[in-house]
């Protein structure tokens, strides 16, 4: 079934404003508890158009994040494609889902993918073994999960995005 | 079926691509060039701090501009002032250190940038310069603020570039100390603390509270005499080997947003007849220490060709 592709521009420009948000600095004291932009517009737009946000786009997506962060190249990138593919291998679940359950959901995958990053950073030598207070940003993201995903389905509709 | 091989395809692509920018430079040319990519991100992330500047700048009365303008002639007479007499001392230094067949003090080109952005990891102590290749910025290049010395160039990119402070736990400084040139090593904390610790001092070296530690010039990453840190506890415990002591930096890593990136002047010929007996006499040695700044040791020798 070969659809024709809508308004891309929404998905970039979401994916633009998250990385903007992903880099904007904080106090220190917040550094923690920023919500993890990037995975969770990916989630949302794996769980409404799975046909057209793959793994390929969470590759990409991971590439430029770890250029943005500074990272070496591949962290956030491996992070984002196992996310993606829980995302697309649940996704008919994950639409009928209530809010609370999604945004635990969310909680899982961004905890999953902040362990991962934190991981690999420390096995390629890039960061020290530290408190895993750094897990807080993923309480932060499921909180803000549905204001989100109520945001992106709004936009998605509107400028009907297929 | 297909979705898992596409995954673990992916996956796989990830872990190549990680152990090769980890391991190998063969990738510096792909960070390059997605560097052109990210740049518009940095630049709209930037917009509000430039705004904010711009509203300081437009509404400011007359009256502070005057009153602004006549505070700063008077502070730029007491620098001149004092800069008639560091001549004349820095003169006399060289002369001195002519007769002694040393190495005369560095006079680097220094170029002004900005800070645009901080690592958003805790743990990594790492700011975004707004200079790049562009400007002939290059790997190694010490940056500095008003008060004292920052950090080095870790990655440059077209129109940015990445700095390690001298905080990151994996960013180590020689030092010496301004009173009595003792030297020792200053690591950044490993905590998330911005401060600096003295690494392997003895017990009998002499370092107090209040000691001004200066770059010592070792490592040939950062040009000597630098201010980079005032001592601030010393503890010996009798049980241990080495004393611990914990030091502030003089550079304002967090607040500050106007740098310096300095590029050294090693035009003299004095000088690098000099650097070659060095590099003649290190030949037939062993390096001195074995932890040093890292990356430092192939970039001795600052490259500016990419412009």
């Amino acid at each position: 079934m070969q659809r024709k592709t809508h308004a891309t521009w929404v998905i970039a420009l979401s994916l633009f404003i998250g990385f903007l948000l992903a880099i904007v600095p904080f106090p220190d004291w917040a550094m923690n508890y920023r919500p993890e932009w990037i995975p969770m517009v990916l989630i949302y737009w794996a769980m409404a158009l799975p046909y057209r946000i793959g793994i390929g786009w969470a590759f990409v997506v991971g590439l430029l994040l770890d250029i943005l962060e500074g990272s070496i190249l591949g962290v956030n990138a491996l992070a984002l494609v196992i996310i993606a593919y829980i995302t697309l291998s649940l996704h008919q679940r994950l639409r009928m889902f209530s809010t609370v359950q999604q945004a635990g959901l969310v909680f899982a995958l961004v905890g999953l993918n902040l362990m991962v990053c934190h991981w690999l950073l420390i096995i390629t030598d890039q960061t020290v073994p530290s408190n895993l207070m750094f897990l807080m940003a993923a309480l932060t993201s499921a909180l803000i999960w549905p204001s989100l995903f109520q945001l992106l389905r709004h936009s998605r509709r509107s400028f009907d995005v297929r | 079926m297909a979705l898992e091989y596409r995954a673990l395809a992916f996956i796989l692509l990830a872990v190549c691509i990680m152990f090769a920018d980890n391991r190998f430079d063969y990738l510096d040319k792909v960070r390059y060039g997605l560097g052109f990519a990210t740049t518009p991100v940095y630049w709209v992330a930037d917009i509000p701090t430039r705004v904010s500047f711009w509203i300081d700048d437009v509404f400011v009365s007359r009256t502070d501009l005057l009153e602004e303008n006549a505070q700063l002639r008077e502070e730029l007479l007491l620098a001149q002032r004092e800069l008639q007499l560091m001549e004349s001392l820095a003169r006399e230094n060289s002369r001195l250190l002519q007769l002694q067949e040393a190495s005369a003090v560095i006079n680097g080109e220094v170029l002004p940038a900005e800070i645009i952005n901080v690592s958003p990891d805790p743990f990594s102590k790492r700011v975004l310069v707004n200079k790049g290749a562009r400007e002939g910025v290059f790997v190694g290049q010490p940056l500095l603020d008003a008060n004292g010395l920052m950090g080095q160039v870790d990655e440059v990119l077209p129109f940015t570039s990445w700095v390690l402070l001298i905080t990151d736990s994996h960013h180590v400084t020689p030092v010496e100390v301004n009173r009595n040139g003792e030297r020792a090593l200053a690591r950044g904390s490993r905590t998330t603390a911005a401060e600096l610790e003295l690494e392997f001092v003895t017990q009998t070296q002499d370092m107090k509270a209040g000691d001004l530690l200066v770059s010592s010039g070792m490592g040939q990453v950062y040009p000597k005499n630098y201010p980079v840190a005032e001592i601030i506890s010393v503890f010996a415990d009798p049980g241990q080997s080495f004393s611990t002591v914990r030091a502030r930096p003089l550079a304002q890593l967090d607040s500050t947003r106007h740098v310096m990136l300095v590029f050294e002047d090693k035009d003299s010929e004095a000088q690098s007849a000099v650097e070659e007996a060095i590099s003649l006499s290190a030949e037939d040695m062993p390096p001195a220490t074995a932890p040093q700044a890292e990356a430092a040791d192939s970039n001795s020798v600052p490259q500016v060709e990419d412009q």
